[in-house]
Protein backbone atom coordinates (compact mmCIF):
# COMPACT_ATOMS: atom_id res chain seq x y z
CA UNK A 1 0.00 0.00 0.00
CA UNK A 2 2.69 2.50 1.30
CA UNK A 3 4.29 1.25 -2.17
CA UNK A 4 1.75 2.84 -4.39
CA UNK A 5 1.65 6.12 -2.19
CA UNK A 6 4.91 6.99 -2.31
CA UNK A 7 6.48 5.21 -4.94
CA UNK A 8 5.93 8.11 -7.38
CA UNK A 9 8.02 10.38 -5.41
CA UNK A 10 10.97 8.26 -6.49
CA UNK A 11 10.86 9.77 -10.22
CA UNK A 12 12.22 14.02 -9.64
CA UNK A 13 9.67 15.31 -11.94
CA UNK A 14 7.29 13.96 -9.37
CA UNK A 15 8.76 15.44 -6.48
CA UNK A 16 8.72 18.80 -7.96
CA UNK A 17 4.75 18.41 -8.46
CA UNK A 18 4.37 17.18 -5.08
CA UNK A 19 6.41 20.15 -3.74
CA UNK A 20 4.75 22.44 -5.79
CA UNK A 21 0.77 21.46 -5.00
CA UNK A 22 1.60 20.97 -1.36
CA UNK A 23 2.90 24.55 -1.54
CA UNK A 24 0.33 25.75 -3.48
CA UNK A 25 -2.23 23.44 -1.36
CA UNK A 26 -1.27 25.79 2.32
CA UNK A 27 -1.20 29.12 -0.45
CA UNK A 28 -4.66 28.59 -1.64
CA UNK A 29 -5.78 27.51 1.63
CA UNK A 30 -5.16 30.36 3.52
CA UNK A 31 -5.82 33.26 0.87
CA UNK A 32 -8.82 31.02 -0.24
CA UNK A 33 -10.36 31.61 3.03
CA UNK A 34 -10.69 35.21 2.54
CA UNK A 35 -11.65 35.05 -0.77
CA UNK A 36 -14.94 33.08 0.31
CA UNK A 37 -15.66 34.83 3.64
CA UNK A 38 -15.43 38.72 1.53
CA UNK A 39 -17.51 36.90 -1.19
CA UNK A 40 -14.49 37.74 -3.99
CA UNK A 41 -15.41 34.31 -6.24
CA UNK A 42 -15.94 36.27 -9.30
CA UNK A 43 -13.39 38.70 -8.47
CA UNK A 44 -10.84 35.85 -8.71
CA UNK A 45 -12.34 33.78 -11.49
CA UNK A 46 -11.76 37.71 -13.31
CA UNK A 47 -8.13 37.81 -11.95
CA UNK A 48 -7.16 34.59 -13.59
CA UNK A 49 -8.63 35.55 -17.16
CA UNK A 50 -6.77 39.52 -16.84
CA UNK A 51 -3.49 37.87 -16.01
CA UNK A 52 -3.66 36.48 -19.79
CA UNK A 53 -2.32 39.26 -21.42
CA UNK A 54 0.32 39.71 -19.69
CA UNK A 55 1.34 36.01 -19.61
CA UNK A 56 1.25 35.91 -23.91
CA UNK A 57 3.58 39.26 -23.67
CA UNK A 58 5.98 38.14 -21.59
CA UNK A 59 6.05 34.48 -23.96
CA UNK A 60 6.33 37.08 -27.23
CA UNK A 61 8.97 39.04 -25.47
CA UNK A 62 10.81 35.94 -24.09
CA UNK A 63 10.28 37.52 -20.70
CA UNK A 64 9.40 35.61 -17.25
CA UNK A 65 5.43 34.26 -17.61
CA UNK A 66 4.85 35.20 -14.15
CA UNK A 67 5.97 38.29 -14.40
CA UNK A 68 3.86 39.45 -17.00
CA UNK A 69 0.94 37.96 -15.30
CA UNK A 70 2.45 39.63 -12.07
CA UNK A 71 2.08 42.81 -14.15
CA UNK A 72 -2.02 42.18 -15.13
CA UNK A 73 -2.88 40.92 -11.90
CA UNK A 74 -1.66 44.22 -10.31
CA UNK A 75 -3.45 46.41 -13.32
CA UNK A 76 -6.51 44.49 -12.63
CA UNK A 77 -6.53 44.72 -8.83
CA UNK A 78 -5.93 48.36 -9.31
CA UNK A 79 -8.76 48.66 -11.57
CA UNK A 80 -10.94 46.98 -9.64
CA UNK A 81 -10.21 48.48 -6.29
CA UNK A 82 -11.23 51.73 -8.33
CA UNK A 83 -14.15 51.06 -10.05
CA UNK A 84 -15.94 49.49 -7.18
CA UNK A 85 -15.51 52.47 -5.47
CA UNK A 86 -17.79 54.42 -7.83
CA UNK A 87 -21.46 53.63 -6.18
CA UNK A 88 -23.22 53.60 -9.71
CA UNK A 89 -20.77 50.89 -11.02
CA UNK A 90 -22.08 47.96 -9.78
CA UNK A 91 -19.01 45.60 -8.43
CA UNK A 92 -20.28 42.70 -10.93
CA UNK A 93 -20.71 44.67 -13.76
CA UNK A 94 -16.97 46.41 -13.42
CA UNK A 95 -15.50 43.54 -12.90
CA UNK A 96 -17.41 41.51 -15.99
CA UNK A 97 -16.13 44.23 -18.02
CA UNK A 98 -12.53 44.65 -16.75
CA UNK A 99 -11.82 40.74 -17.01
CA UNK A 100 -13.48 40.60 -20.97
CA UNK A 101 -11.84 43.46 -22.06
CA UNK A 102 -7.93 42.32 -20.79
CA UNK A 103 -8.78 38.82 -22.36
CA UNK A 104 -10.04 39.75 -25.15
CA UNK A 105 -6.40 41.77 -26.15
CA UNK A 106 -4.79 38.65 -24.43
CA UNK A 107 -6.79 36.30 -27.49
CA UNK A 108 -6.11 39.46 -30.04
CA UNK A 109 -2.19 38.73 -29.09
CA UNK A 110 -2.19 35.27 -28.86
CA UNK A 111 -4.41 34.73 -31.87
CA UNK A 112 -1.08 35.98 -34.30
CA UNK A 113 0.66 33.02 -33.27
CA UNK A 114 0.80 29.72 -35.01
CA UNK A 115 1.10 27.53 -31.80
CA UNK A 116 -1.99 29.71 -30.55
CA UNK A 117 -4.22 26.73 -29.18
CA UNK A 118 -1.27 24.94 -27.17
CA UNK A 119 -0.14 28.46 -25.51
CA UNK A 120 -3.91 28.52 -24.40
CA UNK A 121 -4.30 25.20 -23.19
CA UNK A 122 -1.18 25.32 -20.86
CA UNK A 123 -2.27 28.93 -19.83
CA UNK A 124 -5.73 27.72 -19.08
CA UNK A 125 -4.84 24.10 -17.14
CA UNK A 126 -1.14 24.54 -16.59
CA UNK A 127 1.14 21.45 -16.75
CA UNK A 128 2.35 20.49 -13.23
CA UNK A 129 4.48 17.56 -14.11
CA UNK A 130 7.03 19.83 -16.04
CA UNK A 131 7.06 22.09 -13.45
CA UNK A 132 11.26 23.30 -12.69
CA UNK A 133 13.49 24.49 -9.87
CA UNK A 134 12.58 27.93 -10.98
CA UNK A 135 8.88 27.57 -10.75
CA UNK A 136 9.00 26.11 -7.37
CA UNK A 137 11.04 28.82 -5.77
CA UNK A 138 8.72 31.40 -7.54
CA UNK A 139 5.73 29.56 -6.13
CA UNK A 140 7.67 29.82 -2.48
CA UNK A 141 8.50 33.61 -2.83
CA UNK A 142 5.11 34.45 -3.38
CA UNK A 143 3.63 32.00 -0.80
CA UNK A 144 6.04 33.19 1.78
CA UNK A 145 5.09 37.52 0.37
CA UNK A 146 1.10 36.55 0.72
CA UNK A 147 1.34 35.05 4.08
CA UNK A 148 3.28 37.22 5.60
CA UNK A 149 0.66 40.33 5.00
CA UNK A 150 -1.65 37.99 5.80
CA UNK A 151 0.23 37.65 9.04
CA UNK A 152 0.00 41.55 9.14
CA UNK A 153 -3.31 42.75 8.30
CA UNK A 154 -5.41 39.85 8.79
CA UNK A 155 -7.64 40.19 11.55
CA UNK A 156 -8.34 43.43 9.93
CA UNK A 157 -9.32 41.88 7.02
CA UNK A 158 -11.31 39.37 8.57
CA UNK A 159 -12.99 42.13 10.41
CA UNK A 160 -14.15 43.80 7.25
CA UNK A 161 -15.28 40.85 5.98
CA UNK A 162 -17.74 40.45 8.91
CA UNK A 163 -19.10 44.35 9.05
CA UNK A 164 -18.01 46.54 6.80
CA UNK A 165 -19.47 49.56 8.36
CA UNK A 166 -17.84 48.84 11.42
CA UNK A 167 -14.29 48.61 10.13
CA UNK A 168 -14.54 52.27 8.57
CA UNK A 169 -16.28 53.54 12.13
CA UNK A 170 -13.15 52.24 13.68
CA UNK A 171 -10.56 54.28 11.46
CA UNK A 172 -9.76 51.49 9.00
CA UNK A 173 -9.12 52.54 5.41
CA UNK A 174 -11.85 50.13 3.70
CA UNK A 175 -10.26 50.95 -0.21
CA UNK A 176 -6.84 50.24 0.96
CA UNK A 177 -7.74 47.21 3.02
CA UNK A 178 -9.86 46.02 -0.40
CA UNK A 179 -6.85 46.91 -2.70
CA UNK A 180 -4.34 44.68 -0.42
CA UNK A 181 -6.69 41.41 -0.61
CA UNK A 182 -7.28 41.78 -4.20
CA UNK A 183 -3.47 42.22 -4.87
CA UNK A 184 -2.80 39.32 -2.68
CA UNK A 185 -5.27 37.38 -4.71
CA UNK A 186 -3.49 38.01 -7.80
CA UNK A 187 -0.35 37.13 -6.22
CA UNK A 188 -2.12 33.28 -5.64
CA UNK A 189 -3.33 33.59 -9.67
CA UNK A 190 0.63 34.56 -10.50
CA UNK A 191 1.85 31.61 -8.36
CA UNK A 192 -0.54 29.20 -9.73
CA UNK A 193 -0.58 29.95 -13.11
CA UNK A 194 2.19 27.64 -14.74
CA UNK A 195 1.51 24.55 -12.42
CA UNK A 196 -2.47 24.21 -12.78
CA UNK A 197 -3.34 27.30 -15.10
CA UNK A 198 -6.16 29.68 -14.31
CA UNK A 199 -9.27 27.85 -14.32
CA UNK A 200 -8.00 25.23 -12.05
CA UNK A 201 -6.46 27.61 -9.75
CA UNK A 202 -9.83 29.29 -8.85
CA UNK A 203 -11.01 25.81 -7.70
CA UNK A 204 -7.99 25.61 -5.38
CA UNK A 205 -9.17 28.98 -4.45
CA UNK A 206 -12.44 28.39 -3.51
CA UNK A 207 -13.02 24.56 -3.49
CA UNK A 208 -11.26 24.05 -0.07
CA UNK A 209 -12.56 26.98 1.24
CA UNK A 210 -16.11 26.38 0.82
CA UNK A 211 -15.84 22.86 2.03
CA UNK A 212 -13.97 24.32 5.12
CA UNK A 213 -16.71 26.81 5.62
CA UNK A 214 -19.49 23.89 5.73
CA UNK A 215 -17.38 22.80 8.89
CA UNK A 216 -15.90 25.01 10.88
CA UNK A 217 -17.59 27.69 13.72
CA UNK A 218 -14.27 30.12 13.39
CA UNK A 219 -12.03 31.22 11.33
CA UNK A 220 -8.44 29.92 12.67
CA UNK A 221 -10.50 26.80 12.04
CA UNK A 222 -11.67 27.34 8.78
CA UNK A 223 -8.05 28.40 7.81
CA UNK A 224 -6.54 24.49 9.12
CA UNK A 225 -9.35 22.65 7.26
CA UNK A 226 -9.07 24.54 4.02
CA UNK A 227 -5.05 24.17 3.75
CA UNK A 228 -5.50 20.16 4.90
CA UNK A 229 -8.01 19.68 2.20
CA UNK A 230 -6.14 21.85 -0.53
CA UNK A 231 -2.73 19.32 0.47
CA UNK A 232 -4.73 16.26 0.46
CA UNK A 233 -6.51 16.72 -2.65
CA UNK A 234 -3.41 17.97 -4.22
CA UNK A 235 -1.46 14.63 -3.22
CA UNK A 236 -4.19 12.77 -4.25
CA UNK A 237 -5.38 13.64 -7.42
CA UNK A 238 -1.21 13.61 -8.45
CA UNK A 239 -1.10 10.42 -7.59
CA UNK A 240 -4.05 8.99 -9.23
CA UNK A 241 -3.41 10.92 -12.54
CA UNK A 242 0.03 9.09 -11.88
CA UNK A 243 -1.18 5.74 -11.50
CA UNK A 244 -4.15 5.51 -13.83
CA UNK A 245 -1.61 6.95 -16.44
CA UNK A 246 1.08 4.66 -15.41
CA UNK A 247 -0.90 1.30 -15.45
CA UNK A 248 -4.46 2.12 -16.25
CA UNK A 249 -3.35 3.28 -19.38
CA UNK A 250 -6.15 6.27 -19.47
CA UNK A 251 -4.27 9.76 -19.74
CA UNK A 252 -5.57 12.10 -16.75
CA UNK A 253 -4.47 15.66 -16.75
CA UNK A 254 -3.03 16.11 -13.25
CA UNK A 255 -4.10 19.27 -12.54
CA UNK A 256 -7.83 18.78 -13.43
CA UNK A 257 -7.62 15.36 -11.35
CA UNK A 258 -6.68 17.59 -8.05
CA UNK A 259 -9.62 19.19 -8.74
CA UNK A 260 -12.16 16.67 -9.18
CA UNK A 261 -10.62 15.19 -6.08
CA UNK A 262 -11.63 18.85 -4.65
CA UNK A 263 -14.78 18.58 -5.78
CA UNK A 264 -15.61 15.45 -4.41
CA UNK A 265 -14.64 16.32 -0.93
CA UNK A 266 -17.00 18.86 -1.14
CA UNK A 267 -19.74 17.42 -2.19
CA UNK A 268 -19.05 14.83 0.47
CA UNK A 269 -18.61 17.38 3.13
CA UNK A 270 -22.11 18.81 1.75
CA UNK A 271 -23.91 15.66 1.94
CA UNK A 272 -22.73 15.26 5.13
CA UNK A 273 -23.22 18.36 6.54
CA UNK A 274 -27.44 18.08 4.87
CA UNK A 275 -27.61 15.13 7.19
CA UNK A 276 -26.52 16.25 10.28
CA UNK A 277 -28.76 19.58 9.91
CA UNK A 278 -31.78 16.80 9.45
CA UNK A 279 -31.10 15.35 13.18
CA UNK A 280 -33.13 17.34 15.86
CA UNK A 281 -29.93 18.00 17.63
CA UNK A 282 -29.17 21.56 18.24
CA UNK A 283 -26.08 23.24 18.53
CA UNK A 284 -24.23 20.70 16.57
CA UNK A 285 -20.87 22.14 16.21
CA UNK A 286 -21.26 22.17 12.33
CA UNK A 287 -23.32 24.57 11.31
CA UNK A 288 -26.81 22.60 11.87
CA UNK A 289 -28.09 25.16 14.84
CA UNK A 290 -28.45 28.31 12.41
CA UNK A 291 -31.53 30.27 13.32
CA UNK A 292 -31.71 27.98 16.43
CA UNK A 293 -32.26 30.54 20.12
CA UNK A 294 -30.68 29.42 22.85
CA UNK A 295 -33.49 29.85 26.21
CA UNK A 296 -33.13 33.64 27.34
CA UNK A 297 -33.53 31.60 31.48
CA UNK A 298 -29.52 31.37 31.12
CA UNK A 299 -28.89 35.05 31.25
CA UNK A 300 -27.54 36.79 34.26
CA UNK A 301 -29.64 39.52 35.34
CA UNK A 302 -28.61 42.92 35.65
CA UNK B 1 -9.68 69.49 27.95
CA UNK B 2 -11.99 71.55 30.01
CA UNK B 3 -14.12 70.28 31.88
CA UNK B 4 -17.34 71.68 30.40
CA UNK B 5 -16.56 71.15 26.78
CA UNK B 6 -18.86 68.89 25.28
CA UNK B 7 -18.53 65.55 23.79
CA UNK B 8 -20.22 65.99 20.79
CA UNK B 9 -20.86 69.92 19.61
CA UNK B 10 -22.76 69.93 16.13
CA UNK B 11 -22.84 73.72 14.43
CA UNK B 12 -25.40 74.73 11.83
CA UNK B 13 -24.09 71.29 9.87
CA UNK B 14 -25.24 70.39 6.82
CA UNK B 15 -24.70 67.05 5.42
CA UNK B 16 -24.22 65.75 1.79
CA UNK B 17 -23.74 62.46 -0.36
CA UNK B 18 -22.14 64.03 -3.88
CA UNK B 19 -22.30 67.43 -3.03
CA UNK B 20 -26.31 67.00 -2.37
CA UNK B 21 -27.52 67.85 0.91
CA UNK B 22 -29.43 65.11 2.96
CA UNK B 23 -29.75 66.89 6.12
CA UNK B 24 -29.00 70.42 6.88
CA UNK B 25 -29.20 72.80 9.88
CA UNK B 26 -28.04 70.49 12.77
CA UNK B 27 -27.26 72.52 16.20
CA UNK B 28 -27.09 71.12 19.56
CA UNK B 29 -24.29 69.55 21.80
CA UNK B 30 -24.09 66.40 23.67
CA UNK B 31 -22.09 66.54 27.48
CA UNK B 32 -20.56 63.47 29.84
CA UNK B 33 -22.76 61.63 30.87
CA UNK B 34 -25.54 62.85 28.66
CA UNK B 35 -27.90 60.99 25.93
CA UNK B 36 -29.39 62.06 23.31
CA UNK B 37 -32.65 60.28 21.14
CA UNK B 38 -32.04 60.47 17.54
CA UNK B 39 -35.78 60.97 16.24
CA UNK B 40 -37.21 60.92 12.72
CA UNK B 41 -39.27 58.94 10.17
CA UNK B 42 -37.05 56.50 7.35
CA UNK B 43 -34.93 58.62 5.14
CA UNK B 44 -34.79 61.65 7.70
CA UNK B 45 -31.18 61.57 7.72
CA UNK B 46 -30.61 59.57 11.47
CA UNK B 47 -28.27 57.42 9.94
CA UNK B 48 -26.34 60.03 7.74
CA UNK B 49 -25.39 62.04 10.94
CA UNK B 50 -24.23 59.26 13.06
CA UNK B 51 -21.84 58.66 10.18
CA UNK B 52 -20.95 61.95 9.82
CA UNK B 53 -19.95 62.13 13.47
CA UNK B 54 -18.04 59.31 12.47
CA UNK B 55 -16.23 61.15 9.58
CA UNK B 56 -17.45 58.87 6.92
CA UNK B 57 -19.80 61.84 5.83
CA UNK B 58 -18.48 64.92 4.59
CA UNK B 59 -20.24 68.06 6.93
CA UNK B 60 -19.95 70.80 3.37
CA UNK B 61 -21.55 73.52 6.25
CA UNK B 62 -21.10 74.27 9.62
CA UNK B 63 -19.26 71.81 11.87
CA UNK B 64 -19.35 68.84 13.74
CA UNK B 65 -16.59 67.91 16.64
CA UNK B 66 -16.15 65.51 18.69
CA UNK B 67 -13.42 66.53 22.42
CA UNK B 68 -12.88 69.54 20.75
CA UNK B 69 -11.38 67.56 17.34
CA UNK B 70 -13.09 66.69 13.94
CA UNK B 71 -14.18 63.69 13.79
CA UNK B 72 -11.43 61.92 11.61
CA UNK B 73 -9.19 63.06 14.59
CA UNK B 74 -11.26 61.33 17.37
CA UNK B 75 -12.45 57.84 16.07
CA UNK B 76 -10.40 56.37 18.72
CA UNK B 77 -12.79 57.91 21.70
CA UNK B 78 -16.39 57.08 19.40
CA UNK B 79 -17.60 53.57 19.23
CA UNK B 80 -20.42 52.47 16.93
CA UNK B 81 -22.80 49.89 17.21
CA UNK B 82 -24.46 48.91 14.33
CA UNK B 83 -28.22 46.88 13.77
CA UNK B 84 -27.23 43.12 14.48
CA UNK B 85 -29.51 42.12 11.76
CA UNK B 86 -26.95 43.97 9.01
CA UNK B 87 -24.35 41.36 9.84
CA UNK B 88 -24.12 38.10 7.92
CA UNK B 89 -25.49 35.62 10.63
CA UNK B 90 -23.19 32.41 8.95
CA UNK B 91 -19.83 34.28 9.84
CA UNK B 92 -17.71 31.51 11.50
CA UNK B 93 -17.09 33.71 14.88
CA UNK B 94 -17.30 33.80 18.32
CA UNK B 95 -19.44 36.00 20.29
CA UNK B 96 -16.05 36.68 22.27
CA UNK B 97 -14.31 37.18 19.01
CA UNK B 98 -16.55 39.65 17.96
CA UNK B 99 -16.05 41.59 21.13
CA UNK B 100 -12.45 40.88 20.63
CA UNK B 101 -12.92 42.96 17.63
CA UNK B 102 -13.28 46.50 19.68
CA UNK B 103 -9.82 46.06 20.96
CA UNK B 104 -8.21 45.88 17.39
CA UNK B 105 -7.40 49.62 17.04
CA UNK B 106 -5.18 49.25 20.43
CA UNK B 107 -4.11 46.44 19.76
CA UNK B 108 -3.10 47.43 16.65
CA UNK B 109 -1.30 45.35 13.16
CA UNK B 110 0.29 42.38 12.94
CA UNK B 111 -0.26 41.92 17.13
CA UNK B 112 -2.74 39.19 18.63
CA UNK B 113 -4.98 40.14 21.32
CA UNK B 114 -3.29 39.97 24.37
CA UNK B 115 -4.19 38.88 27.77
CA UNK B 116 -5.77 42.64 28.60
CA UNK B 117 -7.72 42.68 26.01
CA UNK B 118 -9.28 39.28 26.54
CA UNK B 119 -10.18 40.23 29.85
CA UNK B 120 -11.51 43.66 28.56
CA UNK B 121 -13.51 41.68 26.28
CA UNK B 122 -14.87 39.33 29.12
CA UNK B 123 -16.22 41.89 31.32
CA UNK B 124 -17.65 43.69 28.44
CA UNK B 125 -19.63 40.85 27.72
CA UNK B 126 -20.51 39.83 31.24
CA UNK B 127 -21.74 43.68 31.23
CA UNK B 128 -24.35 42.79 29.26
CA UNK B 129 -25.22 39.66 30.19
CA UNK B 130 -23.39 37.17 28.02
CA UNK B 131 -20.40 36.24 30.24
CA UNK B 132 -21.55 32.42 29.38
CA UNK B 133 -21.87 32.84 25.83
CA UNK B 134 -18.41 33.70 25.15
CA UNK B 135 -17.90 30.26 22.81
CA UNK B 136 -20.92 30.49 20.84
CA UNK B 137 -21.17 31.13 17.60
CA UNK B 138 -22.33 34.76 16.76
CA UNK B 139 -25.07 33.74 14.49
CA UNK B 140 -26.20 31.32 16.68
CA UNK B 141 -27.52 33.91 19.33
CA UNK B 142 -30.84 34.94 19.31
CA UNK B 143 -31.10 38.95 17.71
CA UNK B 144 -31.21 40.41 20.85
CA UNK B 145 -28.18 38.48 22.14
CA UNK B 146 -26.53 39.46 18.61
CA UNK B 147 -26.94 43.28 19.54
CA UNK B 148 -25.88 42.65 22.98
CA UNK B 149 -22.79 41.13 21.87
CA UNK B 150 -22.52 44.73 19.31
CA UNK B 151 -22.77 46.44 22.16
CA UNK B 152 -20.29 44.88 24.18
CA UNK B 153 -18.01 45.11 21.11
CA UNK B 154 -18.34 48.95 21.78
CA UNK B 155 -18.05 48.76 25.49
CA UNK B 156 -14.52 47.05 24.91
CA UNK B 157 -13.44 49.77 22.83
CA UNK B 158 -13.69 52.42 26.05
CA UNK B 159 -15.53 54.99 24.03
CA UNK B 160 -16.61 58.57 25.25
CA UNK B 161 -19.04 58.78 22.89
CA UNK B 162 -21.18 55.73 21.63
CA UNK B 163 -23.40 56.02 18.89
CA UNK B 164 -26.30 53.67 18.01
CA UNK B 165 -28.26 52.99 15.02
CA UNK B 166 -31.54 51.20 15.93
CA UNK B 167 -30.41 49.14 19.08
CA UNK B 168 -34.07 47.65 20.05
CA UNK B 169 -35.16 46.71 16.61
CA UNK B 170 -36.61 43.14 16.88
CA UNK B 171 -35.20 42.83 20.04
CA UNK B 172 -37.22 40.82 22.83
CA UNK B 173 -37.67 42.51 26.53
CA UNK B 174 -34.90 40.91 28.37
CA UNK B 175 -32.31 42.14 25.94
CA UNK B 176 -33.67 45.38 26.19
CA UNK B 177 -33.96 45.80 29.91
CA UNK B 178 -30.03 44.24 29.48
CA UNK B 179 -29.02 46.73 26.64
CA UNK B 180 -30.55 49.61 28.95
CA UNK B 181 -28.52 48.84 31.49
CA UNK B 182 -25.19 48.11 29.99
CA UNK B 183 -26.04 52.14 28.48
CA UNK B 184 -26.73 53.77 32.16
CA UNK B 185 -23.54 52.03 33.15
CA UNK B 186 -21.76 53.40 30.35
CA UNK B 187 -23.15 57.40 30.97
CA UNK B 188 -22.31 56.93 34.71
CA UNK B 189 -18.80 56.32 33.70
CA UNK B 190 -19.20 59.67 31.66
CA UNK B 191 -19.75 58.47 27.89
CA UNK B 192 -22.20 60.52 26.01
CA UNK B 193 -24.61 58.46 24.09
CA UNK B 194 -26.65 58.88 20.87
CA UNK B 195 -29.33 56.74 19.80
CA UNK B 196 -30.84 56.93 16.60
CA UNK B 197 -34.78 55.32 16.94
CA UNK B 198 -38.28 55.05 15.82
CA UNK B 199 -38.91 53.79 19.71
CA UNK B 200 -40.08 56.62 21.20
CA UNK B 201 -40.36 54.55 24.49
CA UNK B 202 -36.49 53.87 24.24
CA UNK B 203 -36.11 57.83 24.27
CA UNK B 204 -37.81 57.74 27.34
CA UNK B 205 -36.23 55.41 29.32
CA UNK B 206 -32.88 55.89 28.25
CA UNK B 207 -32.29 59.22 27.16
CA UNK B 208 -32.62 63.30 28.62
CA UNK B 209 -32.79 64.80 25.51
CA UNK B 210 -33.93 64.41 22.03
CA UNK B 211 -33.12 65.65 18.16
CA UNK B 212 -35.82 65.80 16.30
CA UNK B 213 -34.77 65.66 12.77
CA UNK B 214 -36.25 65.21 9.20
CA UNK B 215 -34.22 66.20 6.31
CA UNK B 216 -33.30 69.27 9.05
CA UNK B 217 -33.48 69.74 12.76
CA UNK B 218 -37.39 70.16 13.75
CA UNK B 219 -36.21 70.64 17.30
CA UNK B 220 -33.38 69.69 19.79
CA UNK B 221 -34.04 69.73 23.71
CA UNK B 222 -35.21 68.31 27.14
CA UNK B 223 -37.28 65.30 26.42
CA UNK B 224 -40.21 66.77 28.01
CA UNK B 225 -40.56 70.08 25.84
CA UNK B 226 -39.18 68.38 22.90
CA UNK B 227 -41.24 65.47 22.10
CA UNK B 228 -44.93 67.12 21.79
CA UNK B 229 -47.20 66.47 19.41
CA UNK B 230 -46.68 69.28 17.91
CA UNK B 231 -42.96 68.84 17.31
CA UNK B 232 -43.78 65.24 16.66
CA UNK B 233 -46.18 66.14 13.74
CA UNK B 234 -43.85 68.52 11.98
CA UNK B 235 -41.04 65.69 12.08
CA UNK B 236 -43.39 62.71 11.22
CA UNK B 237 -46.33 64.53 9.44
CA UNK B 238 -48.92 62.51 8.74
CA UNK B 239 -47.42 59.35 10.29
CA UNK B 240 -48.09 60.68 13.91
CA UNK B 241 -51.55 59.90 15.54
CA UNK B 242 -52.48 61.72 18.60
CA UNK B 243 -53.86 59.49 21.33
CA UNK B 244 -55.32 62.37 23.12
CA UNK B 245 -53.77 64.06 26.28
CA UNK B 246 -50.01 64.01 26.17
CA UNK B 247 -49.77 60.69 24.15
CA UNK B 248 -48.94 60.54 20.95
CA UNK B 249 -47.70 57.66 18.73
CA UNK B 250 -45.60 57.18 15.52
CA UNK B 251 -47.06 54.95 12.83
CA UNK B 252 -43.94 53.24 11.10
CA UNK B 253 -44.75 51.80 7.43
Amino acid sequence: MSELLLEPFRLPYMQRAMAEVLLLGVLTGVAGVFVVLRRLAFMTDALTHTVFPGVVIAHLAGWSLALGALAFGVLTAVLLTILATNRRVASDAAIAIVLTSLFSVGVVLVSRQRSYTSDLTLFLFGRILTVDRADLLTTLVLTVVVLGVLAVIGKELVLRSFDPEGASAMGYPGVALDLALNLLIALVVVAAVKAVGTVLVVAMLIVPAASARLLAGRVAGMTVLACLSGVLAGWGGLLASYHLSVSGGVRLAAGATIVVVLVAGFLAVLAATALARRQPRPRLGVSGGAGFAPPEDRVVGP
Amino acid sequence: MAPDQPVLEIRHAALAYDRVPVVEDVNGSVGRGQAVALIGPNGAGKTTLIKAVLGLVPVVRGSISVLGRPPRAARREVAYVPQADALDPEFPVSALQVVLMGRYPRIGWVRRPGRVDRAAARSALDAVGLAGEAATRFGILSGGQRQRVLLARAIAQEPRLLLLDEPTNGVDAVSQQLLLAALGRLREDGAAVVVATHDLALAHLACDEVCLLNRHQVGFGPLARTLTPELLRAAYGGQAIELGGEGVIVARQ
